[in-house]
């Protein structure tokens, strides 16, 4: 034990002096956090953060004014109508607004004509900015059409003699709709994702630190050194797990901080936190053994700095942009979401999401540990194996 | 301890071709000071890294007395000390935390540790600057605090591996001093070094090799009898030709 401790001593003291690779650790995944949870912010709130711009263009002014109000709201707000047409065009290339839709003339008229398979249903055009997400094109279509239905309802009505009250056909009014979120901390944000994926980011980050030490001492000869003294290597291994576990805790707790006072402080959300604090300290714990056995695997391997930069650092980035670090996984298609499958960065994030987004429970983080634990035992063996087919540890040759 | 025995010691390094060590053959008789000559890529540092237990694979015997190294090593792992020609140790630790790592990583601890490394300072001469990060050490200083990690566990093998290159005159005649004390209390010091004069001056017996192989080895007064000095003998043994 005693030997273990001295070397655990001597890793904290060489970290602790090498600054700005620790700062790196910590204010790497701080800054996406903040930068990635408020450029996110607005994605995640679907349309209903952006305004966007419409204009309706109509021979009847009172049909151009209702529809123009009935379609507001949601994230859509109505703009002026252009003059004609080809100002309708020249704003929607320009973006302002986003979308003209042209009403023909006689458009109500031929609302009221029943569709009995000779007639050709009426036309409206919609002229919209390339630039608009297609989601937000989708749902103001749909928005679009709910308000022909309940105008060509109300044309008929009319036609049938019936009296009917204008508000009978207004979507918004036809039922309450209400939206409930199970098991979780309500709709998930963009905080709630950014928190973890960069955490965990900064966390597999480690193998930095880990193998430019490791490199200096088989460098310098001091793993030599320590190996002709009977220092088994297991050993010296081991003698890393330890403070950068403790480093991996720290960010944890750092990166909630932030994701509790800096982005909020910033403008964006605030970070809900889970219940289950045990379950997040599992989550963490493991996702730190799959990051410290990473970089034992890089320490072990690589024979310069250069080439512990490039795998770790590439190997990293890799992993986080397959894993849904960088690009949540909702938004990616089916063959990427199922490729995701195999980066550990997203088994911690599923562990991570499971506790801050789903508030599960054990059975729920199971999965996502038993993965990244068996990882991590595997990188060790990895390392011990690379190390024990070397017959070379000196570099005197 | 015994005499360190080594019996057709051959060594390849994986993926090459020749053997850097090629069956070799010497006596270190205890309790004096061995110097290994040889040019650059004679194979000196690889057998001491094989005796130090550094490289793996080396085929023949190699017995302290009549217990083979490697069991010595395993029952006594403190009986063999190597000072490595790179300055093995952390830069960014000061000299005393590497003498405490260095005695803590190999089982001191409390007094002891204590006792032994302000012991192993006191004889390399770096007490006043146990404070300071030995990465800002001059290369004399380096030299030292390598030599004193050394000899914390006060073993009885010590394994100097080129220990006085580039320090100045100064601190080269305190290193041998202190070398040759080392070996007047007893200990087997194997030494090399490209510096013929100082191997005159503190070493007993010699071997030089090159190629891999022991071109001579004795007593150094019967190596050198002729007279001529042992720069001349080894200039003629390896050869003038500039080396690789």
């Amino acid at each position: 034990m005693r030997p273990l401790l001295a070397l655990w001593e001597k890793e904290w003291i060489a970290l602790s002096r090498d600054v700005l690779g620790l700062a790196v650790l910590f204010l790497m995944p701080a800054a996406f956090i903040v930068v990635m949870s408020l450029a996110l912010s607005d994605a995640f709130k679907g349309g209903a953060a952006r305004q966007t711009g419409f204009a309706v263009m109509a021979a009847d002014p009172k049909l151009a004014d209702r529809l123009a109000q009935s379609l507001s709201g949601d994230g859509f707000r109505a703009a002026p109508a252009p003059a004609d047409e080809a100002a309708a065009r020249d704003g929607v290339r320009r973006g302002t607004p986003s979308l003209v839709l042209v009403v023909p003339r006689d458009f109500e008229r031929a609302l009221g004509s029943p569709l009995d398979g000779k007639s050709t249903p009426p036309k409206l055009a919609l002229l919209a900015d390339p630039a608009l997400p297609p989601m937000q094109l989708l749902a103001f279509q749909q928005r679009v059409l709910g308000e022909v239905l309940s105008l060509r309802a109300a044309a008929m009505m009319r036609r049938a003699g019936i009296a009917a009250n204008s508000d009978a056909f207004d979507l918004k009014r036809a039922a309450a709709l209400s939206v409930e979120t199970i098991g979780g901390t309500g709709r998930p944000s963009s905080v709630q994702q950014n928190v973890p994926a960069w955490l965990i980011f900064g966390m597999f980050f480690v193998v930095m630190p880990i193998s430019s030490l490791f490199i200096v001492e088989r460098r310098e000869g001091t793993l030599a050194r320590l190996v002709s003294q009977q220092v088994p290597f297991s050993l010296l291994l081991l003698g890393k797990v330890g403070p950068y576990f403790v480093v991996n805790l720290a960010q944890a707790v750092l990166m909630l901080l932030a994701g509790r006072t800096l982005v909020p402080w910033f403008g964006g959300e605030t970070l809900v936190l889970p219940g289950r604090w045990d379950l997040l300290a599992a989550v963490t714990a493991c996702t730190s053994f799959a990051a410290i056995g990473w970089g034992l695997l890089v320490a072990v391997c690589s024979r310069t700095l250069e080439q512990a930069t490039v795998i770790g650092g590439v190997g990293n980035i890799l992993a986080a942009a397959v894993g849904g670090i960088m690009v949540p996984r909702f938004v990616m298609p089916e063959a990427m979401q199922k490729l995701s499958e195999i980066s550990p960065m997203a088994w911690a994030l599923d562990g991570f999401h499971a506790v801050i987004l789903r508030q599960g429970g054990a059975a729920d983080i199971a999965a996502p540990c038993v993965k990244l634990l068996g990882l991590a035992a595997i990188l060790l063996a990895a390392a011990l194996w690379v190390h024990a087919r070397r017959r070379v540890l000196t570099s005197a040759q | 301890m015994g005499t360190l025995n080594l019996e057709g010691v051959s060594f390849r390094y994986p993926g090459r071709g020749e053997a850097v060590l090629d069956r070799v053959t010497l006596a270190i008789p205890a309790g004096g000071i061995f110097g290994l000559l040889g040019p650059n890529g004679a194979g000196k540092t690889t057998l001491i890294s094989i005796l130090a237990g550094q490289l793996r694979g080396a085929s023949g015997s190699i017995s302290a007395g009549d217990e083979p190294l490697g069991t010595l090593r395993r029952r006594r792992p403190h009986s063999l000390g190597l000072v490595p020609q790179e300055y093995a140790f952390y830069p960014m630790l000061t000299c005393a935390e590497n003498l405490r790592f260095f005695g803590a990583v190999q089982g001191l601890a409390g007094v002891r540790l204590k006792e032994r490394v302000e012991a192993a300072a006191a004889f390399a001469r770096v007490e006043s600057v146990l404070r300071r990060r030995a990465g800002r050490l001059s290369g004399g200083l380096k030299r030292r605090l390598n030599l004193a990690i050394g000899l914390l566990l006060e073993p009885e093998i010590l394994l100097l591996d080129e220990p006085t290159v580039g320090v100045d005159p100064q601190s080269r005649a305190f290193l041998l001093e202190s070398i040759r004390s080392l070996a007047g209390a007893g200990r087997t010091i194997v030494y090399t070094s490209h510096y013929m004069e100082e191997v005159e001056a503190i070493c007993d017996r010699v071997a030089i090799i090159d190629n891999g192989r022991v071109l001579v080895s004795g007593a150094l007064s019967d190596v050198i009898r002729d007279g001529s000095g042992l720069q001349e003998l080894f200039m003629q043994l390896t050869h003038r030709s500039l080396r690789d």
